[in-house]
């Protein structure tokens, strides 16, 4: 169960056909995009059809947030919007808490999400609320003997990753004994508006610690939601799975889109997701990638690169948005496929994908490719000198 | 630290009436150790003194630090069950005084032995498979302790006997014990600094998780020792300053990399123990049992 579809806007038959094609192995479903009713059924059709992870995201951080766009959220009779910090009261948490986790436990879903708020700060008041919660979701949860396993949920702003010492703190508290959790289900919620894949290198080696702390060292069950080709150094690290949606706001979490904002805006242009480049690039950068002869470089190797390959030319084939998120599924999925053994062998094998799609860029670029700012190769730059800095807290010898 | 009491046999004969065969057998800490027979078997009688001058009222001294700790300790011993954990004898918590000294006392199980520091002393290195042995049974004293919420605080060498009579190993002294449920008694770190967890050092912040994880760094620094014959810290000349530095900052070389042929399961299970934060360490004292009991 290493890659999960984070659920969201307009599901269609996408997950069906992704659960059937075996390149996703579960689901995080988002009431908030769903109708209380729809969710059971899909829940249950999906049980019947497929050996899958079935989980709710309960998404309780939306009830501070404002103006929020609740959408159907407000139809949970778990959720209450329009929440201040002042209104998480020990008593009202255990409210909280007890119908949170009461609406998923009979619901199919295979482990329980605790219900939590999004904290900007290890230091800050929304965090206690964060950890008041978990706190009575880990009593609550055993108080029901349930055989259905409780996740602990935690959504912190990446600004948040920025205090080593604080991550240090957190992990001492989470790690400790009694904390009787399967594991956790964890969200940053990104700075950046704009979809792309990087991340400032101290925060992603701070969150690469933590996950491998709770992960690898600690055997915990490691969630991560939202997660894009971050995933694939997150899951090197020890993280047990990654959650990626079908559009951009379903691959990175970011604030505002669970707020009311006017309606509009631009369709997203094509794209294509490419293992070797670690990124999701235009089609007509595919096309120029085309060109100086390169595509066979570039492809990620999986079923769906024949819509391209059977064409004239990448800007002939007949991609669109439904092929390219089954694709993108794909390329996650063989890219995660490669990974075994030791965290040390998995953190070096990353490494070495990550300089070998820098010599990628590099190689394309010199041969004249041009790419724009969010599908270039400045995050590879992030994300290895993140892994450097977490093998060297770790001890691994990378090199 | 207070300092040690000056008593003799026929003191202790004064204090402790129902004991008989009185012999002086040491020291450790704050506490002078006599050697007792009641009712026929042999126990440990151990004295601490409570202050330089005489206290009229018994309710003073009873409530000073020392006090509190050897109460504790007594508690510790009574309400634990492990085989591992030093056993309360049938004298409990008492206060008395002799020779102008206040002191407190009371009984423990007498065990026919040698610590672990006389033992690394006269013969040298332990074999890893002793080693191991040592970091299950003490690995559970240490849970039979959290399961009363406390950590033991000062485990080393000289805190471990091993039996004669089967080789067992059993902790000692849980004078520092601290109770994570109840009053602070102890204004500075307490313990050894030698065999200190980093987060022993970080008492004044209230922040510092301070749990078994921390007992498991002190066993850690304690089989280390025990197995290579090198502290993986101290070195003559050091500080309290000096060893938190390298406690907090320092990597060890690897038991292997001294020991020639030792089980790398058992160098990975000490270093883990060696983490700089107890995150790094075992969740459970079970998860560290089992680890050891796989080399």
């Amino acid at each position: 169960m290493t890659i999960l579809v984070q659920h969201g806007h307009g599901k269609s038959d996408k997950i069906d056909e992704a659960l059937s094609a075996g390149t996703v192995q579960g689901v995080i479903f988002a009431p908030r995009n769903e109708k209380p009713e729809n969710l059971a059924a899909c829940l249950q059709s999906l049980a019947n059809a497929h050996q899958c992870e079935l989980l709710i995201d309960p998404q309780y951080y939306v009830s501070a947030f404002a103006p929020a766009n609740t959408r159907y959220l407000t139809e949970y009779p778990y959720f209450h919007g329009g929440l201040s910090a002042s209104d998480f009261t020990l008593r009202r948490i255990r409210t909280i808490v007890a119908e949170a986790i009461g609406f998923q436990i009979n619901t199919g879903a295979t482990s329980i999400i605790s219900p939590t708020v999004l904290f900007d700060s290890f230091t800050d008041r929304w965090f206690q609320i964060a950890l008041n919660l978990a706190d009575y979701s880990l009593e609550y949860h055993a108080s029901l003997n349930s055989g259905t396993p409780l996740l602990l949920s935690f959504v912190l702003a990446e600004e948040a990753l920025s205090a080593e010492e604080e991550v240090g703190r957190f992990l001492d508290t989470v790690t400790q004994d009694g904390w009787g959790m399967q594991g956790f289900y964890l969200v940053v919620s990104r700075h950046e508006g704009t979809y792309n894949q990087d991340c400032e290198s101290a925060r992603l080696a701070n969150l690469l610690y933590a996950v491998h702390v709770l992960g690898d060292v600690n055997a915990l069950r490691v969630v991560l939601g939202y997660t894009d080709f971050l995933g694939i150094p997150l899951r090197a690290v020890g993280a047990s799975a990654f959650a990626c949606g079908w559009s951009q706001g379903l691959r990175q979490f970011v604030r505002k889109n669970f707020l009311q904002r006017p309606p509009g805006g631009q369709p997203p242009r094509d794209r294509y997701s490419s293992g070797p480049l670690l990124n999701s690039i235009y089609l007509q950068e595919l096309q120029d990638v085309f060109e100086v002869g390169r595509l066979d470089d570039v492809l990620s190797g999986v079923d769906l690169d024949e819509v391209i390959t059977s064409a004239e030319s990448p800007q002939a084939a007949s991609w669109n948005l439904a092929v390219a998120q089954q694709h993108h599924w794909q390329t996650l999925h063989a890219l995660d496929s490669a990974f075994t053994g030791r965290a040390r062998q998995r953190v070096i094998r990353v490494m070495g994908l990550i300089r070998a799609a820098q010599g990628l860029y590099a190689l394309l670029e010199r041969e004249g490719v041009t790419f724009e700012r969010f599908t270039g190769k400045d995050h590879l730059a992030n994300w290895s000198r993140a892994l450097s800095e977490f093998a060297r807290r770790v001890g691994y010898a990378t090199s | 630290m207070a300092d040690l009491p000056s008593l003799t046999p026929d003191q202790v004969a004064v204090l402790v009436p129902q004991a008989s065969d009185i012999e002086h057998i040491g020291s450790g800490g704050q506490k002078l150790v006599f050697r007792g027979t009641i009712s026929g078997t042999f126990y440990a009688l151990k004295f601490s003194k409570l202050a330089a001058t005489p206290v009229d009222e018994l309710d003073d001294f009873a409530t000073s630090d020392i006090a509190i700790r050897a109460k504790r300790e007594v508690e510790t011993m009574r309400e634990c069950t492990s085989h591992h954990v030093v056993k309360l004898g049938p004298l409990g918590l008492s206060f008395g005084s002799a020779g102008g000294q206040q002191l407190v006392f009371f009984s423990e199980e007498f065990i026919l032995g040698s610590d672990l520091k006389t033992h690394l002393r006269r013969d040298g290195k332990f074999a890893a498979q002793e080693v191991a042995k040592l970091g299950i049974q003490i690995g559970s004293a240490i849970k039979a302790l959290w399961e009363f919420g406390k950590v033991h605080r000062d485990i080393k060498p000289a805190n471990i006997m091993r039996r004669d009579s089967n080789g067992d190993y059993v902790l000692l002294d849980a004078g520092f014990a601290f109770d994570v449920d109840g009053e602070s008694i102890s204004v500075g770190p307490v313990g050894t600094p030698a065999y200190f967890s980093p987060e022993q050092f970080e008492f004044t912040n209230r922040r510092t998780v301070l749990d078994f994880r921390s007992d498991m760094f002190s066993l850690g620094v304690t089989m280390y020792f025990l197995a290579t014959a090198t502290h993986p810290f101290w070195s003559p000349g050091d500080t309290t300053q000096s060893l938190y530095s390298k406690i907090t900052g320092f990597n060890p070389l690897a038991p292997s990399s001294i020991v020639d042929g030792f089980p790398e399961p058992l160098d990975e299970v000490i270093m883990r123990l060696l983490g700089k934060s107890p995150h790094l360490r075992f969740r459970t004292c079970d998860q560290l049992i089992t680890a050891l009991q796989g080399v």
